[in-house]
């Protein structure tokens, strides 16, 4: 199991209702994680609509968990 | 005496309509309010005016000296009764007197439209139910403002020759910088919750030329976050209303505007007559036309949004190798998936502070300000007071799939495409002779009750996916009873490559009746 702690942004933050927690995990990859966060969380957007970023950079979906990451998905959002 | 006054209780008119007498007047025209007994269908017995009495003296006395030198009337009073009054009382008195009359009639209904649109009056109706409510002033018509010329307009001041010196002081601005600013040309798109400030920003600033598109008219629901507008403006073009502040701000900015929404026919046009483009509308299908047009013409593009409490800020630069808003997200998700101020809600301040941004990063790019080399999407959460800076790294992006020049192109092609589906047609004889195909998507039933009367074949729109191929290859227009159901199938065939399909916008409701037609 691996520690990470993940930020949400947008439509994101408003289902989870937290902008961000830490959470213990078996996924091996980003894509898993959120996988079984969206399972978890009912999130409505499925990961091709969102980008995703590892300790500040913009990542991959295929890659490896590390412990300790900080983990942000980013909704494209609207309003204006 | 003062031209304008406040009375608690009735008062003497013949002592008033005296003051006004001038031997060089010919004419004399008054005007009177009353207290009715309704409005806006509820029944009311009496109100009360609530005055904040100082403002109101000033701006009152103030009014009334505008109307005498824009008119060039001899003598003009207006009292204002404040305090309770019962149906059938005075609640305002205007008299003017004149050499004409047609000064005095103007002039008259001038302080009354100005009276109702600037005086800090209250009122407070008491309904003959029992229950009272404090009424706003509404929007009120100026016929002043529609008046194309004036004989007696006095000119009320000196040019205004703006001071830019709390800016060029900057080092890095200087007089030279501030030739870069009136020389630049900047289209904002969206004069909404990020567009206000943007605009306020950039004409306080002097850009040269500000383009403003905004379809919209203000709504009362926009005041909370869009800061050039008041509530007596409600129901106005936003493109109107943007320019009538700007020229107010700032007289030296030129403004052009447009309150058509601009679309994949005519925005690469319109970017090139712009420097810089700043996107502050609160459409992701914009966006992405604003963007594709930004890399296709190469003028650079400022791009933010904002979601509830927090935003995201974006410069495409648009230079070649420079990343763009399909490197992030490649297409644009489906409808309702990015939600909206409407759909999601959102603090007046979000957009003000995102819109900031947008303002400084436009004036950093005219004015060739130091920026940061790489490019990164920012991202604001007012509620924790944290960002965050995320550089975008260009070769994981379009550069993956044929370039962002590639995916524009392909982006606005598309975009035009869906433009070109629904067509107007008021007769269907129109669509035959401009070498249409016919295809009735009704039910059977429909049809029996209304038949089309023009040469057709049918497939209705539940079936049409499985007889695609019955359809010929010649440009196709389906038709449905509202246009719903044939939009929507012309666009499920365009998806499977038929790009000859359309469909009969708003459908056989909007064609002209048979029987109303010329026989022919």
């Amino acid at each position: 199991m691996m520690t990470v702690t993940l930020q949400y942004y947008a439509q994101l933050r408003e289902q989870a209702r937290t902008s961000g927690e830490q959470v213990s995990t078996s996924a091996t990859s980003l894509h898993d994680l959120y996988e079984e966060l969206r399972a978890r969380h009912g999130f409505s957007l499925s990961s091709d609509a969102l980008k995703v970023a590892v300790n500040a950079q913009f990542s991959d979906w295929s890659r490896a968990l590390r412990d300790g990451d900080t983990i942000v998905f980013i909704p494209p959002v609207a309003g204006g | 005496m003062k031209h304008f006054s406040l009375a608690s209780d009735a008062i003497d008119l013949a002592r008033l309509h005296a003051s006004l007498q001038h031997p060089g007047s010919g004419g004399f025209c008054a005007f009177e309010g009353w207290v009715r007994n309704s409005n806006e269908g509820r029944a009311v017995q009496g109100l009360e005016y609530e005055v904040y009495a100082e403002l109101a003296l000033a701006e009152g006395e103030r009014i009334v000296e505008e109307a005498i030198a824009r008119y060039g009337v001899n003598a003009a009073h207006c009292m204002h009764r404040t305090g309770n009054l019962a149906i059938g009382d005075l609640a305002v008195w205007i008299g003017v007197s004149s050499a004409h009359r047609d000064e005095a009639f103007r002039a008259c209904r001038y302080i009354i439209d100005e009276i109702k649109h600037r005086l800090p009056i209250w009122k407070k109706e008491h309904y003959v139910e029992g229950d009272t409510a404090w009424v706003a002033c509404a929007h009120t018509y100026r016929e002043h403002e529609h008046e194309h010329h004036h004989d007696h307009v006095h000119e009320l001041a000196a040019p205004f020759v703006p001071d830019y010196s709390r800016q060029t002081r900057l080092r890095e601005v200087g007089e030279a910088g501030q030739a870069k600013l009136a020389a630049a040309r900047v289209l904002v798109i969206g004069a909404g919750g990020l567009g206000c400030p943007v605009l306020t920003y950039l004409a306080g600033a002097g850009v040269g030329t500000l383009g403003i598109v905004d379809g919209d008219r203000l709504d009362a629901s926009n005041l909370h976050r869009q800061t050039l507008y008041d509530a007596r403006d409600i129901g106005e073009r936003k493109v109107d209303l943007a320019a009538r502040r700007i020229a107010a701000l700032n007289p030296a900015v030129t403004v052009q505007t447009d309150a058509e929404p601009l679309h994949a026919g005519n925005i690469v046009d319109v970017f090139g007559h712009y420097d810089l483009v700043v996107e502050c509308t609160d459409d992701l299908g914009s966006r992405y036309l604003s963007n594709d047009a930004a890399i296709l013409t190469g003028i650079p593009l400022i791009l933010a949004s904002v979601y509830q409490y927090e935003g995201q800020l974006q410069v495409v630069t648009a230079k070649p190798g420079d990343p763009c808003l399909r490197c992030l997200w490649p297409q644009e998700p489906a409808a309702g998936v990015a939600g909206s101020c409407i759909e999601s809600g959102v603090l007046g301040p979000v957009p003000g502070v995102l819109g900031s941004m947008q303002a400084i990063e436009a004036l950093k790019l005219l004015l060739d300000l130091p920026r940061p080399t790489d490019h990164a999407l920012l991202l604001i959460n007012l509620l924790d007071g944290t960002s965050q800076r995320l550089p975008i790294d260009a070769a994981r992006g379009c550069a993956m799939h044929g370039g962002c020049a590639e995916a524009a192109r392909r982006g606005l092609t598309m975009a035009q495409a869906a433009r070109d589906v629904d067509i107007v047609f008021g007769n269907l004889d129109a669509a035959i002779a401009a070498g249409y195909t016919l295809v009735d998507v009704r039910e059977a039933v429909e049809i029996a009750a209304q038949p089309l009367h023009a040469v057709s074949q049918w497939i209705p729109s539940t079936l049409i996916g499985e007889h695609a191929t019955e359809l010929p290859a010649g440009p196709v227009l389906l038709v449905c009873a509202s246009g719903r159901r044939s939009g929507v199938a012309a666009r499920m065939l365009r998806g499977q490559g038929m790009l000859n399909i359309h469909s009969l916008a708003g459908g056989v409701a909007t064609l002209v009746p048979q029987r109303d037609r010329i026989a022919g």
